[in-house]
């Protein structure tokens, strides 16, 4: 390891300072990108249009030196046009089947607006979101490391789109919801965007500095009682379960799979490091516990028709579950 | 904080108990509350500093209570199981743990302070020991009376115990007397030792003492008198033959006396000698005639067989008189061991009574006999010499003086006090109401409530005699007190009203 605590934070640092001239406030939601970007997870971001949701992306995506892709997703967007394609290539009078890449072999690659394409051709992500490959024409290629699937989605504009299956929202490190911005922060967005000068990000880390942040971060201890608390908190969120809550059994249909406990793990990591710290605190996992299970929570008929939301029920189960000591 | 309040709380609920069943003195109460209140104190502060804590739940408790965020917790476990994590990463984190902890400032941030649902329970504790200490002297003053009681109850089970072994080391009883009057005894100290309440032991001193009365001859003491008086009569007569007889039983030597009468040999007397001697046996007939006829018959003979200078026939007689004058000794003893068992028994009960809170016996029935003093009391003296044999010589009607009653109204007042006028409404509804009272039926017009025959006494004539109806009432009485339906406080008085009844 050639990464140091100290630079760990300092390049963190620059990384949300650099996004900071392109974004205005949305604070937490580039905090939690960064998070996940560092513990090696995908974000989906929701949010109603005109948030920066795409461009908060981008910057991303100029601020870190990888390879940046943007895939607009539409209902007629095929696998194919992501992953690639074997196309019919004449070389010296030998024709042969040569595999083209799609825009998904990048690092970091936006898929925007990834609810407008069908469930096929968003089900093409899933072997490149797990397991970082794409298997094409029984061919397997390894995407480069690091790789990044950040997703956007409307909430409003439902009709005509088709919203992510249970298997895909599961493969997302976290889900980031962005908000109206607050009257300064949205004077700032006006002031910067309507004038002559348009902001813009430089780079701050390489691909290699990420891949080394994300392990140093994966080294930072957890104590056996905070593991337990997040166990504990995951086994809470399904309805059957002894201690789940009354909020829980009334209005969850299905709790949070293992891969939430993993999330809480890692991107509390990530976030004890970036507060400074070198263990992981029950704060950090209370922190980014709704970005980490909200997605992976479902709730039932009755929490859709009470309006219910998943943060909500997370919250509930955060304040209300006992520290064991 | 939590042993002062279990300590406040125990000791609240034991004193409230002892006092409820009146077994607590006040001063026993305070060292109750102290006592309890620091042990507990003490066995808490001991159990928490000798509690064993393991390091780890220590450390978690820390990083909550001094807001660490597992800094220590986490240090502590990677001291343990180091594998796995960076070299740089554990050296950091402990430093970042040691850093922060030694930025704690304990005092600060956690200061010895109360909670305040535990001070409001040790108040709460605290007033109400105070308000039990403050304003319970009613239950004090039961508990001291109940402490009283017992003590008195246990003095007169000593006291018993010592008259039992009086009475069997007097020689002067046979094994029956003996059994006869120490058998009450014994029943009452088993009696006494297994209920020593107060309304048992008033009606078991009672009770005992009733029966010794039983056991004790009425005649027995003017027997007595009447031998002393002899004696004293024939210890006069210089150089007469029942000199040393008559000093025996000027002594009340009965038995010693006896056995002299026994011893005289009439046969080697002279007959100057046999002529005294019959002459003072005449003289100690006359003076027996009428507390011993049996003997005084017998000395009779004897007198008059030597009379007849019928040695053989005198000397018989003697023998005779000379047992019949032991047996009339034992029987002034065993009456003086009853009466004194009687005099103790009812000054136990008396001191028994005052223990309790009752107004003890000051004077018994009339004139009692002092049997065990040798002399006749006036009944006015104190309750020791004034419990007498109520088949003796009875009330003489001087009881007004003793007040029995206390409400002037009794039969030694004359009953000529005014009674409280009762309120008797007249008008219905109050004042301006319609008058609501009869007329007299004996007046012209009266309303006549009802007929029939009528069978009025005989005037100055009563149907049932007075000394039953009296011992039935003072039955009832006695079962009334035996079964705990009067209050110990009422004992004196009811004792008062039936002594004044007494025929």
């Amino acid at each position: 390891m050639t990464l140091s605590a100290d630079k760990f934070r300092e390049q963190a640092e620059k990384i949300e300072s650099e996004i900071g001239k392109v974004i205005v406030g949305q604070n937490e939601v580039v905090r939690h990108v960064l998070v996940s970007i560092l513990a090696g997870g995908h974000v989906l971001l929701e949010g109603v249009p005109g948030l920066g949701k795409t461009m908060l992306i981008r910057t991303l995506g100029e601020v870190l030196d990888l390879k940046f892709s943007r895939i607009q997703f539409t209902p007629d967007l095929m696998p194919a046009d992501i992953l690639g394609t074997e196309i019919l290539t004449d070389s010296d009078g030998h024709r042969e089947f040569r595999f083209r890449q799609g825009p998904l072999f990048a690092n970091l690659v936006l898929a925007d607006e990834i609810n407008r394409a069908t469930p096929k051709t968003q089900s093409a992500l899933l072997e490149a979101m797990q397991e970082s490959s794409v298997t094409v024409a029984q061919q397997t290629y390894h995407l480069d490391e690091p790789f990044f699937v950040m997703a956007t989605q409307n909430p409003l504009e439902m009709e005509g789109t088709y919203p992510l299956p249970e298997a895909q929202l599961d493969r997302f490190f976290f889900k980031v919801n962005v908000n109206l911005p607050n009257v300064t922060e949205m004077v700032e967005i006006m002031e910067r965007t309507t004038g002559k000068e348009t902001p813009s990000a430089n780079k701050a880390v390489s691909g290699k500095e990420i891949l080394q942040m994300r392990e140093l971060a994966r080294g930072v201890p957890i104590a056996s009682h905070v593991k337990d608390f997040v166990a504990r908190l995951v086994l809470a969120t399904h309805p059957e379960d002894g201690s789940a809550s009354l909020l829980t059994k009334k209005y969850v249909r299905y709790g949070v799979s293992p891969r939430g406990g993993q999330a809480l793990v890692l991107g509390a990591k990530v976030t004890a490091l970036l507060s400074g710290r070198y263990n992981v605190s029950f704060e950090d996992i209370k922190a980014i516990a709704p970005a980490a299970l909200r997605h992976r929570l479902l709730l039932n008929f009755d929490g859709l028709a009470d309006g219910v939301k998943t943060d909500d029920v997370i919250n509930e189960l955060v304040s209300s579950l006992a520290v064991q000591v | 904080m939590r042993g002062l309040i279990i300590g406040l709380g125990l000791s609240l609920t034991l004193g409230g108990i002892g006092l409820y069943r009146a077994r607590l003195l006040q001063n026993e109460f305070l060292a109750l509350v102290i006592l309890l209140s620091l042990a507990f104190l003490f066995i808490f502060g001991l159990t928490a500093y000798f509690w064993r804590i393991q390091p780890i739940k220590a450390a978690r408790h820390f990083d909550r209570l001094f807001h660490l965020e597992e800094r220590v917790s986490t240090a502590l476990e990677l001291n343990q199981h180091p594998e796995h994590i960076p070299t740089e990463i554990l050296d950091r984190q402990l430093e970042d743990a040691v850093a922060t902890v030694r930025a704690v400032k304990p005092r600060q941030d956690f200061p010895l302070r109360l909670q305040m649902r535990e001070g409001m329970y040790a108040l709460l504790f605290i007033a109400l020991i105070s308000l039990v200490w403050f304003r319970g002297e009613t239950w004090f003053k039961a508990a001291q009376q109940a402490r009283n009681v017992q003590h008195a109850v246990e003095a007169q089970a000593a006291q018993i115990e010592e008259l039992i072994k009086q009475i069997e080391a007097n020689e002067a009883l046979t094994e029956e007397q003996k059994q006869a009057l120490t058998k009450p005894l014994k029943e009452a100290q088993a009696s006494l030792e297994n209920n020593p309440s107060l309304e048992n032991s008033v009606s078991t001193l009672t009770g005992t003492k009733e029966e010794l009365q039983a056991l004790s001859d009425p005649q027995a003491q003017q027997m007595s008198e009447a031998l002393q008086q002899t004696g004293s009569d024939l210890a006069e007569q210089t150089d007469g033959p029942l000199q040393s007889i008559g000093e025996n039983l000027a002594q009340g030597d009965t038995v010693n006396a006896a056995s002299e009468l026994a011893n005289i040999d009439t046969s080697e007397l002279s007959p100057e000698e046999q002529q005294q001697l019959a002459d003072q046996l005449n003289q100690m007939a006359e003076s027996l005639q009428s507390t011993n006829p049996q003997l005084a018959n017998e000395l009779n003979q004897a007198a008059d067989a030597l009379n007849n200078g019928d040695t053989e026939a005198a000397q018989q007689a003697l023998d005779n008189a000379a047992q019949s004058m032991a047996q009339a000794g034992q029987q002034i003893a065993s009456a003086q061991a009853a009466n004194q068992a009687v005099s103790q028994l009812q000054q136990g009960a008396d001191q028994v009574l005052a223990a309790g809170g009752g107004q003890p016996q000051a004077n018994q029935s009339g004139q009692g006999q002092g049997a065990n003093q040798g002399n006749q009391t006036d009944g006015t003296g104190g309750s020791g010499s004034g419990s007498g044999s109520e088949a003796g010589i009875g009330q003489n009607g001087n009881e007004a003086g003793s007040d029995p009653i206390a409400q002037n109204n009794g039969p030694g007042d004359g009953g000529e006090s005014a009674y409280e006028q009762i309120y008797a409404p007249q008008l219905l509804g109050g004042d301006g109401g319609e008058q609501v009272n009869l007329p007299s039926s004996d007046q012209p017009g009266g309303d006549v409530i009802g007929e029939g025959p009528t069978t009025p006494g005989d005037p100055n004539a009563s149907t049932v005699p007075y000394n039953e109806v009296y011992s039935q009432y003072e039955q009832i009485n006695n079962q009334a007190i035996e079964s705990g339906d009067v209050p110990p406080q009422f004992f004196q008085i009811i004792k008062d009203y039936f002594d004044s009844l007494k025929p």
